[in-house]
């Protein structure tokens, strides 16, 4: 059913669009453009869309992944102009395009996480992070679904395939290369570890910015 | 996007509500506009883009160049919170603006129990409350809707009300406006000049004085304005404004549909609806014209699914034409057609068809009474045998659940009617077992009573509201006559609110107090369980002075000054009475279509004749 792929841009005020939600903007979206697109089976058929690795709301993109299934008479090419058109302000298609790979393939996210210090960065931040994210290992307790004590331990070390550090006059940049699944890491649990271990550098904010999605050779996944 | 808003966006529950920039938003060169209107709904963003009368007159004014109008809806508690403590002030949808800095402010006031919000609302944008702490030209507080025809409660908050349709008096006060503006014009003179528009009732130029029992004793004119502002209608339907392409939210909200409205007004009459006289005359929009737009919004928003709204849409005369006609388009498209206000009497197998071919879901009949006699006794022309003929044919077409709504303690009710309510129910589940096809999926018959709240403007309006250990003595009646029935569930609307709402929909300026101490208190989303809280009205109405059960439960004299005597929806009051009397004969009025009862809403059409 999902022989087709959008790449898309999420940013602005789309950032606050839930991942259901822009399931649903996507579905009419592709009504409104007028490009018909494969739908389910059975009872209640609705139009397929289904998009890769929910991204957390907040947070920006420029690489998220839609999948669909383009019927006849409509040539990829004019997918990106004619949806952008039908899209919410903030969601922007880059590209249509038949997908090659599947979706496991893409095995690791890199993101952008930026910690905001209105007053500048504090001394020590930056070298804190760092070591944060050189130790050996850095176990956390995160909310789950499954366990029954709603809470599980991770170790985050492992799921951090690369990173580099950043210090600016009033943010700490960290760009870093995490796994996507099974299981991924949230970037978010960097930050919640930071604030843990060094309350006292504890940003004012935190902003999160997935820049590429990267298969197990840290080559661009599409 | 504001920074201090980005970093709060994230800690509040769905946060889309808050952002804008859905698609069709309109956003506008700031440049090249010289006129800010904030259009306010007192309630949560879900349902606030849910109303129709709003997205009207957001696209109406948006074509006007130099004016824009933005949305603003009531920030839920974690986001009222968050915006207090970052000193964020109320702002519109489309520019992040605070509000306060617009021209013009108007509130949309659909139901009573929102008052509180627009105080809140008024207060979060940095505004005083009172009209009269408010010395500059802008913003101007505006409001319509609804509860415009007796706003007395909110008279010293807002400048001026709006009465009836806004599609065209709303750029008329735009126009005063700006003239006011340019010209340098007082607050003062504004409003004056905004007095002599026909449908604009400004509260402040009208002295009401009280005797000693609390009773209306005189509401005395001042500067020679009108001494009664009747409503503004929209004569021709079809060539009036509709909004075909409108804003898509990008969240889900209470209508997520395409809403076509295929008239206003209604030709029923029923003695206790406060829209079917406020609304008349009927005005029917024709079939092809809907079946455009009715396409033409689909196209553009994607929605896959027409409501076709009215106050009764089953009496719309081309309503089988209609639904074929856009069949022909939805069904290859898998778009549904559902019909959200129908009369039990009028659901025929026609129509049913039309409406299961997409999709089937509960049906809703409203009979109001449990008896025929109470039925006539409130003009509600219902025949039980047509409801009882209209439930086999839903049963007999796979339907396997209907709701029927009703009210305690309508005038000349006894507790043959209450329990009149259970005989019919059970008819109705009589009706199943005889025509169902297949009874293995069982069926669900769900019978809700709310407690009668007279309003103002109706037949019912001198009428009391029953007290309320007589209201729950007769749910205690209907719920043990239905124990026994396991095929039908009983659901009773909570007293308290009803009570707050019979107070304000009939209630006087001296109110105004009470919703100011009760908001200075907290009170906020009163129509919202998580918020209200009884006793602080309880409260509010003592530190005040008040007794609510004076405007809730007190039967008026003939002819008692009503706070609500300036407004006029065109309806008379001699009309009114007459109708009171014909209740307390148990005697019906024929609807508009068979026979014109002399309301006086004729005199708003060219030629003085309804032919909705
Ligand atoms: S004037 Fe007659 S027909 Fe028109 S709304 Fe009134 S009662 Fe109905």
């Amino acid at each position: 059913m999902a022989e087709h792929r959008l790449l898309f841009s999420k940013s602005g005020r789309a950032r606050y669009i839930s991942h259901l939600d822009l399931m649903r903007t996507f579905q009419r979206a592709f009504f409104r453009a007028g490009i018909p697109i494969k739908h389910t089976e059975g009872f209640n058929p609705h139009a397929f869309v289904s998009i890769a690795l929910p991204l957390s709301v907040g947070y920006s993109s420029e690489c998220e992944l839609l999948e669909f299934g383009l019927l006849d008479g409509v040539r990829e090419e004019e997918v990106p102009a004619r949806m952008n058109a039908a899209l919410p302000e903030g969601i922007v298609i880059h590209e249509c395009y038949k997908a090659l790979r599947p979706i496991k393939a893409l095995t690791h996210l890199n993101y952008i996480i930026t910690f905001d210090y209105e007053t500048g960065v504090p001394d020590g931040a930056e070298t804190a992070l760092k070591e944060l994210l050189s130790r050996e290992s850095l176990v956390v307790t995160k909310k789950s679904k499954k366990a029954k004590s709603g809470f599980t331990e991770v170790d985050l070390i492992p799921l951090i395939k690369s990173w580099t550090v950043e210090g600016r006059r009033d943010t700490l940049v960290a760009d870093v290369v995490l796994a996507a699944q099974n299981p991924g890491l949230n970037p978010e649990l960097i930050r919640a570890a930071f604030c843990e271990e060094f309350p006292q550098f504890a940003p004012g904010f935190v902003s999160f910015h997935r820049r590429e999605t990267l298969d197990g050779d840290g080559k661009v996944f599409r | 996007m504001n920074r201090t808003l980005e970093r709060i966006l994230p800690k509040v529950q769905k946060p889309a509500r808050y952002t804008g920039g859905e698609y069709n938003a309109v956003v506008k060169d700031k440049d090249r506009v010289d006129t800010r209107f904030a259009l306010c709904f007192p309630d949560t963003y879900e349902i606030g883009m849910s109303n129709l009368g709003c997205r009207i007159l957001y696209g109406l004014m948006n074509e006007q160049e130099g004016l824009w109008c933005e949305r603003v809806y009531a920030p839920w508690g974690d986001m009222e919170a968050e915006m207090r403590k970052e000193g964020i002030l109320l702002y519109g949808l489309e520019s992040g603006d605070p509000i306060a800095d617009f021209d013009i402010i108007g509130f949309s006031l659909g139901y009573e129990m929102a008052y509180t919000n627009v105080l809140n609302m008024l207060d979060l944008a940095g505004l005083p409350l009172r009209a009269a702490d408010r010395k500059d030209l802008a913003p101007l507080v505006v409001a319509g809707g609804t509860c415009c025809y007796n706003p007395e409660p909110l008279a010293p908050f807002v400048d001026f009300f709006v009465l009836g349709e806004g599609e065209e008096v709303t750029l008329e006060y735009i126009e005063l406006y700006k003239k006011a503006r340019d010209e340098e014009w007082t607050k003062a003179e504004l409003l004056r000049e905004a007095a002599k528009i026909p449908g604009i009732y400004v509260p402040s130029l009208y002295d009401v004085t009280y005797n000693v029992d609390g009773t209306v004793a005189a509401i005395t004119p001042l500067d020679g304005v009108p001494a009664t502002v009747t409503k503004r209608v929209v004569e021709d339907m079809t060539q009036s404004y509709f909004p075909a392409k409108t804003i898509i939210p990008s969240t889900e909200i209470v209508h997520d549909r395409v809403m076509l409205e295929l008239f206003r007004g209604c030709i029923r009459g029923c003695r206790f609806c406060q829209a079917g006289y406020a609304y008349r005359p009927v005005r029917c929009r024709d079939a092809k014209k809907l079946g455009e737009l009715g396409r033409e919004a689909c196209l553009d928003s994607g929605y896959q699914e027409i409501t076709l709204s009215s106050l009764s849409s089953t009496d719309y005369p081309g309503l089988v034409d209609l639904c074929d006609d856009l069949l022909d388009f939805c069904q290859p498209r898998n778009i549904s057609l559902s019909l959200p206000s129908m009369r039990a009497d009028t659901f025929s197998m026609n129509l049913m068809e039309r409406l299961q071919k997409v999709r089937k879901g509960g049906l809703t009949f409203a009979p109001e009474a449990g008896t025929q006699r109470l039925r006539d006794a409130i003009n509600k022309n219902l025949k039980e045998e047509d409801l009882l003929q209209s439930v086999r044919t839903a049963f007999s077409g796979g339907w396997n659940g209907v709701k029927l709504y009703f009210m305690l303690g309508l005038p000349t009710e006894t507790d043959e009617d209450v329990l009149g309510i259970a005989d019919l129910a059970r008819k109705v589940y009589f009706a199943w077992k005889e025509c169902a096809p297949n009874k293995a999926r069982g069926v669900r018959i769900t019978v809700s009573t709310s407690w009668f709240v007279p309003k103002p403007h109706t037949a019912f309006q001198w009428e009391a509201q029953i007290p309320v250990e007589e209201y729950q003595r007769r749910v205690n009646l209907l719920r043990d006559a239905l124990k026994r029935d396991k095929s039908i569930t009983y659901n009773w609307h909570d007293p308290e609110t009803s009570y707050m709402e019979a107070i304000f929909s009939r209630g006087d300026r001296r109110l105004a107090d009470v919703l100011e101490w009760a908001w200075e208190h907290g009170a906020k989303f009163d129509s919202w369980s998580e918020y209200f809280d009884f006793q602080r009205w309880m409260d509010a109405l003592a530190a005040c002075g008040l007794d609510g059960d004076f405007y809730a439960h007190r039967v008026r004299e003939k002819d008692e000054v009503f706070p609500w005597s300036v407004p006029s929806v065109g309806v008379s009051r001699e009309f009114l009475w007459r109708e009171r009397e014909l209740c307390y004969a148990s005697q019906t009025t024929p609807d508009c279509r068979t026979r014109c009862s002399g309301c006086g809403a004729n005199k708003f059409l060219e030629g003085g004749v309804c032919n909705g």
